[in-house]
């Protein structure tokens, strides 16, 4: 039975590139290079597009281990699942992480379904295999996201059958008790475990947007689907026709990649505001800044599809946030301990109501940015980390077993 | 939530009450940093009187549970009620660590180890 150190395979999104849960990926992997556990990590990343490369791996220094960077599966191609077990064949890991959600491979839905079909192959063939699962098909609302009627039986039955089939590998890991649950519940799941998502810095808490000059508001994410910035920027022209004439909105953040140039239309059609910003992608090392800067955070969602990175940021750097009353999205954020102002979805005067309530009193807007950071730093993702590598130990321990049993 | 250290045949064990959240681990984080390392570290920590954990305690313990092993030690837990049992059960963190019913339990079967171990010794 091997007690040494482990060979992790992650097949993820990972930066620059800019598919989802690709700051998720940066900052795990970042904190497991910290690991002794850990001998090598590959990255099975997607293509960057042409011209494009993935920034040179440091060299392995002593006790760190080495990091590979392997792009070798491609968004919306039908061969991912091909590409990327060549790879794993070759170099035998003891164990392979895949961060995904439903539409990490494609957001057509055959090249989305095959590349999800990826891990259930890899565990049939041997290898250890662990899904960290960041949405579920059942909680997704597929309206929100811009499906039709017609097809939303279709999409719900293949989503069922995909998560029927995901339970097979030897765990699966999700960020909010209730999929758990759901998981448990509906599907009889033997093998889902709750890992929470964990705070990615550790970062002081700073009141310093007090009696701020040019208050910032400020939204982060991948637009297009069910995140849309339209009513947040008519928002921000009804506070700016108050009179708040300082006031900054702040865009940042570039499409969903199942809708390219969305941002680029929205730009276009509100070029006439004042004030209104859209800055695209933000390299890590301009996170913090952005986050710093901005008096309030807002999700201007129409629907949600899991535990929110973005709320995490916002907490760890002591962010106020606005948020839409949406079902799953406020289950998510009392379950996590986070707070926020809630405004009705659709509804322009409502989001700038609260907007200008929390520009408007600092003592209410203290009080959120206090248990946002509470919440968002209590769990380091360096402890969840450390959770990872307790269940890979035990899955790759449970497979030798096996395997010495029928030697 | 209240602490009280006790050394029982050769073992650390903390007995915890009360709720072990966010509030409560930095004490906790404390006691275990502050084992004895020089020896290889046992700890028992008993849970009876515990009627919550979040996850904040949840990764406390964790962390415990692994600088225990990188002296070749143990961390055990005893006496989970069901609420707190629930959340071992949620992050399968209960197939990770060592979970018994009492301290007596986990004193009885280790000094049964011991006598196992010197019994073989004495055999050599």
């Amino acid at each position: 039975m091997p007690t040494s150190r482990m060979r992790i395979a992650i097949v993820s999104t990972y930066p620059p590139g800019t598919g989802s849960l690709n700051e998720y990926a940066y900052h795990f992997v970042r904190f497991l290079r910290q690991k002794a556990e850990i001998q090598e990590i590959l990255l099975l990343v997607d293509e960057l597009p042409s011209g494009q490369q993935y920034p040179p791996v440091e060299p392995p220094q002593p006790g760190k281990p080495a990091t590979r960077v392997m792009p070798c599966w491609c968004f919306d191609s039908w061969r991912n699942l091909w590409r990327i077990w060549t790879v794993l064949r070759r170099e035998k890991p003891d164990i392979v992480l895949f961060n995904v959600q439903f539409a990490t491979f494609g957001s057509k839905k055959i090249a989305a379904f095959l590349g999800l079909l990826t891990p259930i192959w890899v565990h049939r063939r041997g290898l250890p295999t662990m899904v960290l699962l960041h949405n579920l098909m059942d909680t997704i609302d597929l309206a929100g996201v811009g499906l039709s009627k017609t097809i939303e039986p279709f999409i719900r039955f293949f989503g069922r059958l995909m998560t029927r089939l995901l339970l097979t590998v030897d765990l699966i890991a999700v960020t909010l008790p209730k999929y758990v649950d759901l998981l448990e519940q509906k599907y009889g799941a033997k093998n889902v475990l709750l890992i929470p998502h964990g705070a990615f810095e550790d970062v002081p808490f700073l009141a310093q947007n007090q009696g701020q000059e040019s208050p910032m508001i400020m939204t982060f994410g991948k637009f297009g689907t069910y995140k849309k910035v339209e009513l947040l920027i008519e928002a921000f022209q009804c506070l700016l026709a108050e009179g708040r004439t300082s006031l900054e909105l702040v865009i940042a953040g570039t499409d969903n990649p199942n809708q390219q140039g969305y941002l680029a239309s929205v730009q276009q059609q509100y070029a006439h505001v004042p004030g209104l910003h859209f800055i695209g992608y933000v390299p890590e090392d301009k996170v913090a800044a952005l986050f710093q800067h901005a008096t309030v955070v807002v999700f201007p969602y129409t629907s949600t599809t899991g535990s929110s990175g973005v709320l995490h940021q916002a907490g760890q750097y002591g962010k106020a946030t606005v948020l839409p009353n949406i079902e799953d999205l406020a289950e998510v954020i009392s379950e996590e301990g986070y707070t926020g102002k809630f405004f009705t979805p659709g509804d322009k005067h409502s989001l700038a109501c609260a907007i200008a309530e929390l520009l408007d009193n600092p003592t209410e807007r203290y009080e959120i940015e206090q248990q946002n950071y509470l919440a968002a730093t209590g769990l380091p993702i360096d402890d969840m980390v450390d959770w990872y590598l307790f269940h890979f130990r035990r899955v790759i321990d449970i497979r030798c077993r096996k395997r010495e049993r029928s030697a | 939530m209240e602490l009280v250290q006790e050394c029982i045949d050769g073992a650390v064990v903390l007995k915890l009450s009360g709720r072990f959240d966010a509030y409560a681990a930095p004490a906790v984080e404390k006691f275990l940093k502050h084992v004895d390392n020089s020896v290889t570290p046992w700890v028992i920590i008993d849970l009876a009187h515990v009627n919550f954990i979040d996850s904040t305690g949840l990764a406390t313990l964790a962390v415990g549970l692994k600088r225990c092993r990188e002296h070749e030690g143990s961390l055990v837990l005893c006496a989970i009620q069901q609420p707190v049992r629930i959340i071992f059960e949620l992050t399968r963190l209960d197939k990770v660590f060592v979970i018994r019913e009492s301290v007596a339990e986990v004193i009885e079967s280790r000094l049964l180890e011991k006598v196992g171990e010197s019994e073989t010794h004495a055999g050599i």
